[in-house]
């Protein structure tokens, strides 16, 4: 069992009423599943993701991610708990324009405490993997998008994460571009990895071994 | 890690160069102001504290209760050097020093005007002034013995050895050079270019043994382990057996290392002096440090939505806080080394006149020394963090899942903490701006003052050698070649007062009246040299009026102060003589021209004179006239080189003291309002830039270029407005406390913070209003298809 949410519930206090984002959510994940969640826009799509990613906290439930009770977690434990454990790829790519290709993949290492000769064998290693050596020292404003999509989901692997939570990754994309890195994500998860992905559209969910529907914050 | 950190900063800076360069600037300015601050302050730390034994040297002072109040000084009888060391066993050394002397050095033909004294020859035992040549046992031993600088043996001998050399001194006694003393440095009180032993004192016959008479400084050389407390209980009372005058003055040691900083006296009670300025200044220095820190605040958070996404991605992939918030610190630390790079070619360019216009003495900067870098680089770390502090815990804070969503919260308006920082900046603008103006007011008003007489082609010369005996020859000379129109001998110069006292006797004075009264003593026309104002009576004139050289004209404040009716005729006692009043002026300014003009008594020819007024025939070209009267010098007085002085230029020295305060004001509102300025700038420019999209609807539903410049201009200037109403108490009182000093002071009018508000007002606005029409200007067609 990778990760277990029991019972989450999580709200926000609107002119004394109560508007509830995610509703009693229950999801058991193993290792190496592939996760499609769907539904319409403002369901909880993205929320139930970032609370998977503990990019945010949930107000009622229990989540336990590898054995670890989530919820009773201090900041720290938990940080250090997702920096290791989970990798994120999002819909408008979010590379830094200040950074080069290169210094891009390099920068999680950087916050996880690499060597230097450790984290160049690293960025080389994953350069080499996605085919992008030659871009290396290009800024991102110089790729097209699904060059960009591939930095940053090399860039969320780099740390070999258990883990990658997508959102929506091939949404800026061309439906090309979008099969390319939906073949890419099938890849990973032949090779192992755990993969949760927020996605419109129902071809992208189809490489899914799973899917989940939301609406209004409730599992379907 | 670091280096990572350092390289996103960098390109930060580069790619948002108009930013950096607002920022650097800003803070360079602000660093370059501390830095010159701090220079002079440790320059005045350091004064007088070179001496080896500094610890252990002390003045003497008195303390004498005189109607309630106890009056404090520092000039001691010459006899009492000799008491102190017979009777105090814990005194290692005493030297007396007489007051600064001019004497005319010659050798052959070079005839060079010198300053220096004479000191005891313990003197170099307890100051460190070392020589170079000559030895400290025996160098001021022999009665003609003279000890010089190096820079003075240089002038007077050139590269020949000076030591052994005969040297004449005034013309009449001849003196052998027996050391050179390394140049003074310049961080000291003492100024002299020579000294000679005190027997020489007394070989003049200027010595004398009477305690009545306190002329001389006295310095004392404590033994190593005299409790100094326990010391000053057992001299107290050191005049008790020797001085029947006055046995209940008080005799104390005043520790040498406080003299150039506090030494200033009240009621018996050290109260401060030079310390407080450097208190002042010290203030100064650090609100102009945080003006410029509060605007590289302002600037990086108006920034922040820029940032935003770094802050969130960085979060997403695992850094915590703490990282984030050393990665901010790093750049405005990276910032403010680049902005002290900046601050140093400031410092090094304007250091120069900085020294010679405000500080009056030489600043240099010790490269060599630890404790600049030391200073140097902890200033630029706490810079860099009180900058940066902000920014990078409001930076750090933002939640990546809200950034990255895009929901993050743009605010068109400043933010409240933001407020408060522009208007903290602004209200010390426009401290400074209301003092700049009160203080150029007050000066101006006070240069406009009647003066009561009138310094135009007016010269003074100073009496030595020969010009005494031949003062007639002199003076016909010059009023018969129709240079001079008139020409007057007097105690002193008409722009100073060196002689008065409260013994003077009027009839009908109050025996507890004891308001000094000054004295000039002037030998014929002194009306007429001086051009001063007669109301009554006549000018001096010893031709007609042989008995004038006992005759007084009164200012018009000694006539008040005598409550005399009808003045002419009456007499008034002074000294012993009777002095009888042939006149009354106006009252004239002869001392500080910012306080009242005191009571003066001009006595005639009796008494003692060393100074000569000529007034210049103004139909005449000046030039000419000083050529002319030059050369009658040389005649008359060969031995001295012709020496004069301006009055009026002499007048315009009064007004240093508060010249250097305006100058200061002026500088430093200057540059809080530049550093201001800078700021308010950048946030203008990012604020239009924030409210890109609101403008192009605006436009769009056809609001007008001068109403949207309106619009964006508006936040700002109520923020100043505010800052006004703050600034207009704060400067009210803080400038009637300067002006409480003088007795012929401006008041403070409404017009004052008017004229400041409004420039405030006018810079703010120009600097808002460029971006603001900027942005008015723009396509809206463009602005909204960018989202």
């Amino acid at each position: 069992m990778l990760l277990q949410l029991n019972n989450i519930f999580k709200w926000v206090n609107s002119g004394g009423q109560r508007i509830f984002l995610l509703k009693d959510i229950n999801l058991n994940v193993e290792e190496g599943e592939f996760i499609s969640i769907m539904g319409p826009s403002g369901s909880g799509k993205s929320t139930l993701l970032n609370v998977i990613g503990m990019l945010d906290g949930f107000e009622e439930g229990e989540y336990h991610f590898l054995d670890e009770s989530v919820h009773s977690l201090k900041e720290k434990h938990r940080a250090n708990l997702y920096k290791e454990y989970i990798g994120f790829v999002f819909q408008s790519y979010h590379l830094l324009d200040d950074l080069t290709v290169k210094e891009n993949l390099e920068m999680p290492l950087l916050y996880k405490k690499f060597k230097g000769s450790e984290r160049k064998a690293m960025v080389a290693d994953m350069l080499d993997r996605f085919n992008i050596v030659g871009k290396k020292d290009l800024f991102p404003a110089q790729l097209s998008g699904g060059q960009q999509q591939l930095v940053g989901i090399a860039r969320a692997l780099i740390s070999n994460p258990k883990l990658i939570l997508a959102d929506e990754p091939t949404g800026n994309l061309n439906s090309k571009q979008g099969e390319e890195i939906m073949e890419l994500f099938k890849q990973l998860n032949e090779e192992g990895v755990t993969i949760i992905q927020v996605t419109h559209s129902e071809k992208n969910a189809e490489y899914g071994s799973r899917i989940i529907n939301l609406l209004d914050g409730r599992m379907i | 890690m670091f280096r990572n950190y350092l390289k996103i900063a960098w390109r930060n800076l580069a790619r948002n160069k108009s930013f950096s360069l607002l920022n650097i600037l800003g803070l360079s300015i602000g660093l370059a102001v501390t830095a010159l601050i701090l220079l002079w302050i440790n320059f005045e730390l350091g004064f007088n504290q070179f001496h080896e034994k500094k610890d252990r040297i002390y003045e003497v002072y008195n303390k004498y209760e005189i109607d309630g109040e106890i009056w404090t000084w520092n000039s001691t009888p010459k006899i009492m050097a000799a008491a102190i060391k017979k009777d105090y066993p814990e005194v290692e050394a005493v030297s007396r020093y007489f007051y600064n002397n001019t004497f005319l050095f010659s050798k052959d033909e070079k005839r060079i005007k010198s300053t220096g004294t004479m000191v005891d020859p313990d003197f170099l035992k307890i100051f460190t002034f070392p020589l170079v040549e000559g030895d400290v046992e025996t160098v001021l031993e022999d009665v003609n013995s003279v000890v010089i600088t190096e820079d003075f043996a240089k002038k007077m001998f050139g590269n020949e050895p000076a030591v052994g050399k005969i040297v004449k001194v005034d013309n009449t006694d001849s003196f052998k050079v027996t050391g050179i003393l390394k140049n003074l440095p310049s961080n000291t009180e003492f100024n002299f270019e020579f000294l000679m032993p005190w027997k020489y004192v007394k070989q003049k016959g200027w010595d004398d043994e009477n305690w009545g008479n306190n002329s001389v400084a006295t310095y004392v050389l404590l033994k190593e382990g005299v409790n100094y407390v326990a010391f000053s209980k057992k001299i107290k009372s050191l005049r008790k057996s020797y001085d029947k005058g006055a046995p209940d003055m008080v005799t104390f040691l005043y520790p040498y290392t406080r003299s150039h900083l506090y030494s200033e006296f009240e009621n018996g009670e050290e109260i401060g002096g030079l310390i407080d300025l450097i208190r002042l200044f010290g203030i100064i220095a650090i609100i102009v440090l945080v003006i410029a820190c509060i605007n590289f605040m302002n600037l990086s958070t108006a920034r922040s939505e820029k940032r935003a996404k770094e802050v969130g991605v960085r979060k997403a992939v695992g850094a915590q806080k703490k990282a984030l918030i050393g990665q901010f610190l790093g750049e405005s630390i990276l910032i403010s080394f680049l902005s002290a790079l900046l601050a140093l070619a400031i410092v090094l360019i304007v250091l120069p006149s900085f020294s010679e216009q405000v500080v009056g003495r030489e600043l240099t900067i010790e490269w060599a020394n630890p404790w600049f870098w030391i200073a140097a680089i902890s200033i630029i770390l706490i810079t860099g963090i009180l900058a940066g502090s902000y920014p990078a815990l409001y930076l750090s804070a933002f939640r990546p899942s809200s950034v990255l969503k895009g929901t993050f919260n743009k605010k068109n308006t400043l933010i409240t903490p933001r407020k408060v920082l522009v208007i903290t900046q602004f209200s010390i603008a426009i401290i400074l701006i209301t003092s700049t103006i009160v203080v150029k007011k007050q000066i101006d008003n006070v240069q406009n003052r009647q003066l009561g007489y009138n310094k135009n082609s007016l010269i003074y010369i100073q009496m030595e050698g020969d010009i005494e005996k031949n003062y007639e020859i002199i003076k016909s000379e010059l009023l018969d070649s129709g240079i001079a129109s008139s020409i007057t001998k007097t105690n002193s110069p008409i722009t100073e007062s060196w002689s008065n006292t409260w013994g003077f006797e009027w009839k009908g004075k109050d025996e507890e009246n004891k308001t000094l009264v000054h004295r000039l003593v002037a030998d014929e026309t002194v009306v007429r040299t001086m051009g001063l104002q007669l109301i009554e009576g006549r000018d001096f004139d010893l031709k007609k009026y042989a008995t004038d050289s006992t005759a007084a004209i009164l200012n018009e404040s000694a006539v008040s102060l005598m409550k005399l009716k009808n003045p002419i005729g009456q007499t008034i006692k002074d000294n012993g003589t009777d002095w009888r009043i042939v006149g009354v002026v106006k009252d004239f300014v002869f001392n500080s021209p910012f306080q009242k003009i005191e009571p003066m008594v001009i006595e005639g020819a009796r008494a003692w004179f060393n100074v000569i007024h000529i007034k210049f025939n103004l139909e005449r070209n000046m030039s000419d006239n000083l050529a002319f009267t030059k050369t009658i010098f040389n005649k008359y007085n060969p031995e001295y080189p012709f020496n004069y002085e301006f009055v009026d230029a002499d007048y315009a020295e009064k007004f240093v003291t508060e010249e250097r305060t305006e100058k200061l004001a002026s500088l430093f509102s200057l540059l809080t309002i530049l550093i201001s300025c800078l700021g308010l700038f950048g946030l203008a420019s990012y604020m239009a830039e924030n409210r890109i999209k609101e403008i192009g609807i605006r436009k769009v539903l056809g609001a007008s270029v001068s109403g949207i410049t309106t619009l964006l201009s508006k936040d700002f200037l109520k923020l100043v407005l505010i800052s006004i109403v703050i600034a207009i108490p704060i400067s009210w009182y803080a400038m009637n406390q300067w002006l409480e000093e003088f007795d012929f002071r401006i008041a403070i009018s409404w017009q004052i913070f008017a004229i400041a508000g409004i420039l405030a007002m006018a810079i703010a606005f120009l600097t808002v209003s460029y971006q603001a029409i900027k942005a008015a200007k723009s396509n809206p067609v463009k602005s909204l298809r960018t989202e």
